[in-house]
């Protein structure tokens, strides 16, 4: 009995994420009524998450577990779900997430509380779904259903410009879909192997034609990094960060982001190692320039929310940095970081959102000498700001010391040699080197302005972080510092699915 | 025994962690439990760390490395451990003695703060960062509690956060650190990719594999020792962390500033420990600059000009803690220097030196000025002698042994360093030994100034509480007699230099009166001695006997003054850079990308296009995100019905 649920545990939380929504629709319209039980459903998935990675999953393995396959549209269409390393991790953050998001909640869901905490768990599902669907058309089934609660999540309780925002996010995911639901097509068809089994298409993916491959692969990787996102797709995600609502942005930092980071991995490596192997130079330039570009923007804003944005693109840049130098460290740098990026932005977010809530403004020069009034909120966030800016024995830090060192050291990049001696993608490492001094004085500029200096005498009846606040930010930060003080813990789970991945694109590569 | 207690060595760093996570979740209400813990800590950790001392010292050769995996990713692998060998042994002494006085010391300093619990904790917090970066095995977990000194560095300088000048200071202490982190970081990036092969079953980037790395690599051609990438370009990235640490011009920037924070903490980061770590690290990484006669000579230059040029800022500066703060920067010059000429032992042996006479003298600066109710302008002190005798005494052994009386501990440690310039480098010497003279009269400048004359402020000056003389009175002692460790006096000559090492020494020094007499007889012993007899006699014309020779130079050579008074202009000159060239161009390359580029012409510029062509679809694109919802459902539907139909 416990056997089968555990081999079934990834169709488990989906259904309990798809029945949450009914659940809540039948509760009366009272917030705290409808937390609790979108809580209880929450904790359910992650118990079973972490019931299925200590008992049944086994992470030295690098092949799919706890796979289900059922047919659905005949034999083409099926829902397959399983998961790797990869795969799990990205369903452990969420689960971490989710009821801290619940539980951040509490402010914003005053307002039509059953629709919220219904569009809440329906982004469950199809985050959920992304990550542990195994099918192509599912995959793409549950990256477009993201699509419909985040746009009520933005436009209904989200800031002034929310319709703005709400609009550009809805245009640019659409764009996204678009190019996805293409290139979902050119596989299918080209590649002739009459599935939409991943698993299946990864193999077959070689008879493609090669243009097919990189026009497929093109529109893959638009799609993901339009998500993830990067230069030069990236605007929609501060305007939408601005005006989403605390918990959303919560979300769509701390998981959504990771979409697009998981397909570049499951898809773009998985897929198309040929075509990553000849564009990976470009894609590693793509990564310095989000690195340190957005941390050149960071440092001109003047919205706090905006900074913390702009810091996601810079951060994502990692990814894409570790993914292209094709080696084991960037491979498993960019899976950390990503990890790691999703708890410290969720709860740099949460603190912006805390002092949003009390002040309703988010301009930077309205604060100064917070502290005195918010001393807890001051002791988090500049936990979170030294998170953020790769401070050592921080789980920041790990992911990009490994991307770092593996595109410094990668054997792809040494055949792109320049004339400075350095070859291209150690210069990117040295440009990118920069991103990190530039974040250092974007967040500690942040946190000067915010909350050192005389004090604004106009915040001083604001009360400090609740207890529920407090709870929110010390799971996060305990986290934080667990996987930063000891990694294996983390990369552990990852590692052999990473060296999987790695594998199929190393038998490209000729040493 | 002896072996037990040098396995355990961890303890001296995990203690002090334990207290301040005991303070920080528990005991933050209470005062007397969250010092009695700090201290507790640090106590335990100075009879442990002797006691290390003690077993080395008697074991000569015997080193003891114990190494963790802590991350690995293919054939990249990182450790964390703890290495306990001669110089170890010495730096666990020095910093868990000064770390003891200072926490005794800010019981006294601090007791009116509010929030003396969190100094505490962040006492203890630093305390095992620095621990444990001594302690480090190799380059890269020294990184890692590299960052974690500065990031305790930061807390404690912004510990009065609601000073503007604290908290510009402590950002600006963290960024100028990271700039040196970056080039740390490239540093061991280049360092490790090179010598990958080497390393593949060893502890990566250990200390005591440095040499054979180089070896290894320099030998089977991997390495060059001059190029693009060299272990000269590596030890100059690498070098670049020590610089921003321990305040070498150019990025001496924001240890000055950094006197914001309480005095405690000044005279324990900021002038005996963490700003030292920069010299330990080039101590450590020796075999990176043996290799390299350019790499040496950078660092001994970048020493040099460091020690003269914060030496000439001092002379003018009129905040207590700001000349002390110079005359750190100075100092630390030279032990750069003295590594950068190859006396490795000397430069260790500044340091440990240096360590105790600037605690002992930035702790006298604190009962300064808590005697004088926060006043920190020497304008407005003089007479303190008569007020506070203990102060005033102990204060005049820091003075004296920083200029190097004869015989105190600074005298030994500097006569060393200025010898092997004398050696090495004639150039050096001279601007070493010039350096030794602007030392004795700024430092005389600074004691005559606050403690001798007529009270000019309007406090009521006294001496302070116990807890603070008695830690005077404790460093006070080092201060005199640790230098003859280092002496040809003792038995045996030099135990230091026999101590502490880098490859091949004599173990057995000359010794004796004669061979003292001999040495001060020579040049390297009389300019450095002339030097401090000089300088020392012109403070005292200019600051007790009113010869005018500073109202001259301000008068009649003011472009001296002012350029020694707004230290070099280069303050001026970065935050001139910062504010008015890069921020500025950061701010148009960000609207022009972003805001007109992207957003104008891509987003908008597209939607116009559209909503220009596609006058007619207003009836379909309604901005109602249900119905797009709509379409793209309606199409996936429609997509699927078109896939069943061609495949049944």
């Amino acid at each position: 009995m416990f056997n089968f649920f555990l081999q079934h545990s990834l169709s488990i939380i989906l259904i309990a994420s798809i029945v949450a929504p009914v659940v809540i629709s039948f509760l009366p319209s009272k917030e705290h009524i409808c937390r609790k039980v979108t809580l209880i459903f929450s904790l359910f998935i992650l118990a079973n998450i972490l019931i299925l990675i200590f008992t049944k999953f086994d992470p030295s393995l690098p092949a799919l577990q706890c796979v289900e396959n059922y047919r659905w549209f005949g034999d083409t269409i099926r829902i397959k779900l399983g998961c790797d390393g990869l795969s799990i991790a990205m369903v452990l953050l969420m689960a971490i997430l989710l009821p801290v998001t619940i539980i951040a909640s509490e402010s914003i869901a005053k307002e039509k509380p059953k629709l919220y905490y219904s569009m809440l768990m329906l982004l469950t599902t199809s985050v959920l779904g992304v990550f542990v669907a195994q099918d192509l058309f599912l995959f793409f089934l549950f990256w477009e259903l993201e699509l419909i609660p985040m746009y009520f999540l933005i436009a209904i309780w989200g800031g002034p410009n929310r319709e703005y925002a709400a609009m550009k996010f809805l245009i640019y995911t659409f764009t996204a879909g678009i190019c996805m639901f293409a290139a979902v097509l050119v596989m299918f068809f080209a590649s002739g192997a009459g599935t939409f089994d991943m698993e299946v298409l990864s193999k077959f993916s070689k008879n493609i034609p090669y243009t097919f491959q990189v026009a497929s692969f093109f529109l893959f990787f638009v799609c993901f990094i339009i998500k993830l996102p990067s230069f030069p797709f990236h605007t929609w995600l501060p305007d939408a960060h601005v005006e989403a609502p605390t918990p959303v942005s919560m979300l769509l930092a701390g998981i959504l982001l990771k979409m697009g980071g998981y397909g570049i991995y499951r898809i773009c490596v998985g897929f198309f190692p040929d075509i990553l192997a000849e564009f990976g130079l470009w894609i590693a330039l793509l990564g310095a320039v989000n690195i340190v570009g957005a941390a050149i923007a960071c440092l001109v804003q003047d919205d706090m929310k905006r900074i913390i944005a702009y810091s996601s693109v810079s951060h994502m840049g990692f990814v894409l940095l570790g993914v292209a130098s094709l080696t084991a460290a960037g491979f498993s740098g960019g899976i950390f970081q990503m990890f790691s990026h999703g708890l410290i932005s969720a709860a740099l977010f949460m603190l912006v959102g805390t002092l949003y809530e009390r002040t309703h403004t988010r301009l930077i020069s309205d604060y100064g000498g917070m502290t005195k009034y918010m001393p807890k909120c001051f002791y988090f966030f500049t936990l979170a700001s030294m998170a953020n800016l790769a401070l050592p024995a921080l789980s920041g830090f790990v992911g990009e010391s490994l991307v770092f060192y593996g595109a410094f050291s990668s054997k792809y990049f040494a055949e792109f040699p320049t004339r400075l001696y350095f070859n291209y993608g150690q210069i990117c490492v040295l440009f990118s080197s920069l991103g990190v001094i530039l974040t250092a004085g974007y967040m500690l500029w942040l946190l000067q302005k915010v909350f050192m200096g005389p004090e604004n005498t106009r915040w001083s009846k604001l009360n400090d972080l609740r207890l529920s606040e407090v709870a929110v930010l010390s799971i996060l930060m305990a986290l934080v510092i667990l996987y930063g003080v000891y990694p294996f813990s983390l990369s552990n789970l990852y590692e052999p699915s990473s060296k999987a991945l790695l594998d199929i694109v190393t038998k490209i590569i000729p040493s | 025994m002896s072996d037990s207690i040098l396995y355990c060595s961890w303890l001296i760093a995990a203690v002090p962690l334990i207290s301040a996570i005991l303070i920080i979740f528990f005991f933050h209400s209470s005062k007397k439990l969250s010092a009695f813990l700090s201290i507790g800590s640090v106590a335990y950790g100075l009879i442990h760390s002797l006691l290390v001392l003690y077993f080395t010292y008697i074991n000569p050769g015997k080193t003891i490395e114990v190494n963790f995996p802590w991350i690995s990713a293919g054939a990249f692998k990182l450790f964390v451990g703890y290495l306990i060998d001669p110089l170890c042994a010495m730096m666990l002494v020095v910093v868990c003695s000064v770390s003891f006085f200072v926490q005794v010391y800010t019981h006294g300093y601090m007791k009116e703060d509010p929030s003396y619990s969190k100094f505490y904790a962040y006492l203890s917090l630093f305390t095992f960062s620095m621990l444990g970066l001594v302690l480090s095995t190799n380059l890269f977990q020294s990184y890692i509690f590299w960052e974690l000194v500065g990031v305790c560095s930061y807390l404690l300088i912004g510990f009065w956060w609601y000073k503007k000048t604290a908290a510009n200071a402590c950002t600006k202490a963290f960024v100028v650190n990271r700039i040196g982190d970056a080039g740390l970081l490239i540093g061991l990036l280049m360092f490790y990719f090179s010598t990958q092969k080497f390393w593949s079953d060893k502890t990566t980037l250990a200390f005591s594999e440095l040499k054979n790395a180089i070896d290894y690599s320099v030998h089977s051609g991997i390495l060059p020792v001059v190029g693009v990438i060299s272990i000269t370009t590596i030890a100059i990235f690498v070098l670049m962390g020590p610089m921003a640490k321990s305040a070498q011009f150019p990025l001496h920037i924001w240890l000055p500033d950094a006197m914001e924070g309480p005095t405690p903490i000044s005279a324990l980061i900021h002038a005996a420990t963490m700003v030292a770590a920069g010299v330990y690290l080039i101590a450590r990484t020796y075999p990176l600059y043996v290799s390299s006669p350019v790499a040496m000579g950078t660092v001994a230059w970048i020493g040099g000009i460091t020690a003269l040029f914060a030496a000439t800022i001092a002379l003018s500066q009129f905040d207590i803690k700001r000349a002390l703060a110079y005359s750190t920067c100075s100092q630390l010059g030279y032990m750069v220097m003295a590594l950068g000429l190859g006396a490795y032992s000397a430069g260790l042996f500044h340091l440990m030196t240096h360590a105790f006479f600037k605690a002992m003298l930035f702790l006298c600066s604190g009962s300064v000025i808590v005697a004088c109710h926060h006043e920190q302008d020497m304008r407005e002190m003089g007479g303190l002698k008569k007020h506070m005798p203990i102060t005033s005494l102990t204060c005049l052994i820091g003075v004296l042994a920083i200029s190097g009386f004869p015989l105190m501990s600074g005298f030994w440690s500097k006569d060393m360093i200025l010898a092997s310039a004398w050696e090495h480098n004639k150039p050096l010497f001279i601007l070493g030994s010039f350096t030794a003279l602007l030392t004795a009269f700024y430092m005389f400048r600074l004691y005559f100034m606050t403690f001798s004359g007529k009270y000019r402020g309007h406090a009521h000056p006294h001496e302070t509480t116990p807890s603070i003389t008695i830690p005077l009175v404790c460093l006070a002692v080092p201060s005199v007699f640790i230098g003859l460790i280092g002496s040809p006096l003792i038995p045996g000559g030099d135990k230091f230099s026999s101590f502490i090492h880098f490859g091949e020494t004599h173990l057995h020094h000359e010794w004796g009166m004669n061979v003292f007499i001999h040495e001060l007889m020579s040049v390297q012993g009389l300019v450095p001695l002339g030097a401090f007899v000089i300088g020392t006699f012109m403070a005292w014309l200019v600051y007790r006997k009113g010869f005018a020779l500073n109202t001259y130079i301000q008068k009649n050579l003011s472009f001296v003054y002012n350029l020694s008074f707004n230290k070099w202009y280069i303050d001026e000159i970065y935050s001139g850079i910062l504010n008015k060239v890069i921020l500025p161009a950061y701010r148009v390359l960000w609207n022009v990308i972003d805001k007109v580029i992207v957003d104008g012409v891509f987003v908008n510029g597209s939607a116009r296009v559209v909503s220009i062509v596609g006058g007619g679809l207003r009836l379909i694109e309604t901005g109602r995100g249900q119905l797009y919802a709509l379409v793209i459902f309606g199409s996936v539907l429609f997509s699927i019905m078109f896939m069943l139909t061609k495949f049944k």
